[in-house]
This record gives structure tokens, sequence and C-alpha cells, in this order.
């Protein structure tokens, strides 16, 4: 199975990887080439950072425009982490308004400050919907690592399971081939290791 | 409901991990003493996130820090942040791309804070913690930085505020006076100053064992505590420690720590 990691310059990709590799994965590459990416069974979009910034190295490299002929046309599942999971919504108000990828139906806003703490860090509980192939074998609610100032609201069916901070928002969606974590598997011990085990089995 | 945390903090000076009292330092055992004692992989399950500071007094080399960092961070699958001497995104990105998911900043927070604001713009709030470290004299919290040598001309309250401003995504703040003592936390400082924080606020400096851990962690402002004893928590520390802050009935992650 060939796994590639989206590259567009930004976050660490490093335990992104090492969490792949230590599920079993073997063939993981990391790259923006078209032929890479096409060649790919799995592809992941990982991401940390600016929103506005990345959708900008994105383009620059065409990556846009690749993944909308691979991910929508010849069905690769995908599966974005954290900034990468927003990237494939419909818009960000993080920096001005700007448009993600629209794979999916989620608009993306900032936590508001009032009661909470932001950005929202640490191991939350995931209510799992039950329709989720992702979670299978996972008990009803798990616990997964955040870290993050802006959160994705949904109100279309994108079998969304939700996590709680002052308000309900996106904890990962499972639409057709699109998969994203507002969370990160790679650094959620056990319980992330088995989502990616599912996420590379059951789709 | 979100979690509190538990951190462990490593301190790294020129090759050795150290044992910092007053934050004089004094060495412990290299990277091979550390594995032997702290097998991470193992133990990782005790700890929800790792911190790992360059305390090196001259010269910090960021290249020699990142392959340390990134020797750590092998098949543990938790959050790592790092720092100790970042004076320009080029050392963050160095860190970054050896394994940091976070990067811990000091000195710069007072010298550049125009590099703040880049690194804020490129990484992301979340990535960036903002250390601060304090010592009471007369009465009054002072803030230091480069390895606490030199003061800042801002008392705590001010400080906090300043740094909050700069759009850090977490505050670890950490007592100078009690740094390694294991007398447990400045809970005094820490009541005061917790409710005017409105980011995440990571506790360190004074954790002896396992009850100053449940005591930092039952104030409503603290999400985090942090402990640099390596000596305190050695062998099975950490997953004890873990299991007494779970009876005691707080809100941390569950996971099978004996596992």
């Amino acid at each position: 199975m060939n796994i590639v990691i989206v590259d567009y310059g930004m976050g660490n990709i490093k335990s992104v990887v090492s969490a792949l590799k230590y599920t079993g994965a073997k063939n993981i590459i990391v790259s923006s080439d078209y032929n890479k990416l096409l060649s790919a069974d799995k592809l992941i979009l990982p991401g940390v950072g600016a929103f506005g910034q990345a959708m900008l190295s994105i383009k620059e490299k065409n990556i846009d425009k690749h993944l909308q002929e691979i991910v929508l046309h010849k069905k690769t599942p995908i599966m974005g982490i954290c900034l990468g999971m927003q990237l494939l919504g419909s818009s960000s108000t993080e920096d001005g308004i700007n448009e993600g990828l629209g794979f999916v139906d989620g608009v993306v806003r900032k936590f508001s400050i009032k009661n909470i703490r932001v950005p929202h860090v640490g191991f939350n509980q995931v209510k799992i919907n039950e329709n989720s192939k992702l979670y299978e074998g996972f008990p009803d609610e798990a616990d997964f690592y955040f870290t993050h100032s802006y959160r994705m609201t949904s109100d279309k069916s994108i079998i969304q399971s939700m996590c709680t901070y002052e308000n309900d928002f996106v904890a990962s969606f499972e639409f057709e081939n699109i998969v994203g974590t507002q969370f990160h598997p790679e650094l959620s011990q056990y319980n992330g290791l088995n989502l990616f085990k599912n996420f590379l089995k059951k789709f | 409901m979100l979690r509190k945390r538990i951190i462990f903090t490593l301190i790294y000076s020129q090759g050795f991990f150290m044992l910092s009292r007053n934050f004089r330092l004094q060495k412990v055992g290299d990277l091979n003493w550390l594995e032997r004692n702290y097998k991470f992989q193992k133990i990782a399950v005790s700890i929800d996130e790792l911190i790992v500071l360059n305390a090196t007094k001259e010269n910090k080399s960021i290249k020699e820090f990142a392959n340390i960092v990134s020797s750590l961070v092998n098949d543990v699958f938790i959050p790592i942040a790092a720092g100790g001497g970042i004076k320009s995104v080029e050392d963050a990105e160095i860190l970054f791309n050896n394994g940091a998911d976070k990067i811990v900043l000091n000195s710069l927070l007072v010298e550049n804070p125009k590099m703040i604001t880049q690194l804020v713009q490129k990484y992301g709030s979340q990535s960036i913690v903002a250390c601060i470290d304090y010592k009471n004299i007369n009465g009054v919290n002072e803030v230091y930085i480069q390895d606490g040598t030199k003061k800042v001309d801002m008392e705590l309250e001010d400080y906090i505020r300043y740094v909050v401003g700069l759009d850090i995504g977490e505050v670890y703040l950490n007592s100078i006076d009690k740094d390694g003592t294991g007398f447990g936390y400045d809970l005094e400082t820490i009541k005061r100053v917790e409710k005017k924080i409105s980011v995440p606020l990571i506790i360190a400096g004074g954790a002896g064992n396992e009850s100053h851990l449940i005591e930092g962690l039952s104030n409503d402002g603290v999400s985090a505590v942090a402990t640099a004893n390596l000596f305190n928590f050695v062998g099975n520390g950490l997953p004890n420690a873990r299991i007494k802050v779970l009876e005691s009935g707080l809100n941390i992650a569950n996971w099978n720590v004996n596992n």
C-alpha cells in the first residue's frame, strides 16, 4: 500500500510518519509531486499553522488541482489532520475570509474566548457517530489530543463525530472517501494508532 | 470535557540531562541514562506531554539540541514541546522538522516581540508556549530571562498580560524559588494569577511527589502541571503518580498506565 503524505511545507510530519510506520505501513512517501500523489492508495493531509498561508502554498504548488482530480474523481481516500482537516472544508475566518479546498461542507471559525481558554489544548472526548467506520472497535467516547484555536461546524450530514468545548464542534468527519480529524491521532497514544489502522483498512 | 494534563520536563545541557535547583544545574545522566531510567515508549501513557528544554548556558546549538529531541521522539506518540535558545524562524523550523510539535520561548519574548508575531503567523498560536521564570524578591514577583540571569523590567502580573498579548498559545509558569526543591508548587502566586490568564496555564517548579501534582491540578485555572524532577519520578514514579492523580478524582485522561 502506498501512503502519500501531502507535503506543502508546513508542520511536523515526523510524528505522522512514525505513527503510520508503527501501525505497520511500509511505503510512506512525503511529496507534493503529481505522479506521486496519483500513485497513492491513501493520502494524508497534515498541517500545523495558519489557514491562509497553507492555502497559498497549496495553490502555489497546484496541489489543489491535483487533489481535486485524485480525491474527487479518482476517489482516493484522504485523511486531513488538524489544519489539514480544516483545509478540506469550505472556508475559514482565520486571517480574513479564506476559501478552503471545499471537498466537504464545513465552516471554520475561531472559538469565542468568553468563558473558555483558547487554544483548546489537551485530551478531550469524542462522541462517536453511529455510522462511523473510523472508530470501529472504540468505546462510545474516546480521548484524543487536540490543540487548536479554530474549529469546524457543519449543518450538513458528513458523518461527523463531535467534541464539546463550550459548544459542540466537528472532531472528525467521514464523507465518502474524505476523512478529517481535528485532533492529532499521531499524538493520541494507542487511540490514535488504532484510528490510523482503521483509516488504512476501512477506507 | 477537556482533561487536565501531566507534563514531564527534561532539562538538557551539553550532552546531559540535568537536575535543576533554583536554576543551578547538576548533571544526572546522558541519553543512555535517560533511556535506562525513563523508558518513554513504556511510560508515555503516564504523561500527556513531554517538554525538552536546552539550558546550556553559553553557545546553545540548535542543531545539536534538535538531534537530542529527534532521538527522544521515536515511537513515542505524545506531543513534544522543545525550546531553549530559539532566536529565529529558522531555529524554530529546525526543531519542528526534528519532531517538536510545539516550541517553548523565553528570552525572545522580551528581546524580539516582532519575531513572536512572525512565529505565530507561520505556526499558529497553539504551537507556541511562553515560558515565564519568576522569583520573589522582597514580596515582589520579578521576571527573569536568559536562564534566570537577566531581570525583566516588569512585575509578573504585568508581564503575563504582555506575553498573552503577543498571542502565544500557552503559558509555562515556572517559580525559580521552588524549582527543584520538591516542596510543592508556588500556590500563592498561582491562585493570584490563574484567573487572569486567558490561555491554558502550565505550572512548574516544586513538585516533589504526586500530592503536589494533585494540589496543583485542583486549581480551576491550572490546565497542566509539570515536573522536571528526574530523581523523584524514576522507574515507576510517573505511572504511579498518574494512578494517584486519577484516584483523587481529578479529570485527566485515563489510559491503562500499567499497560
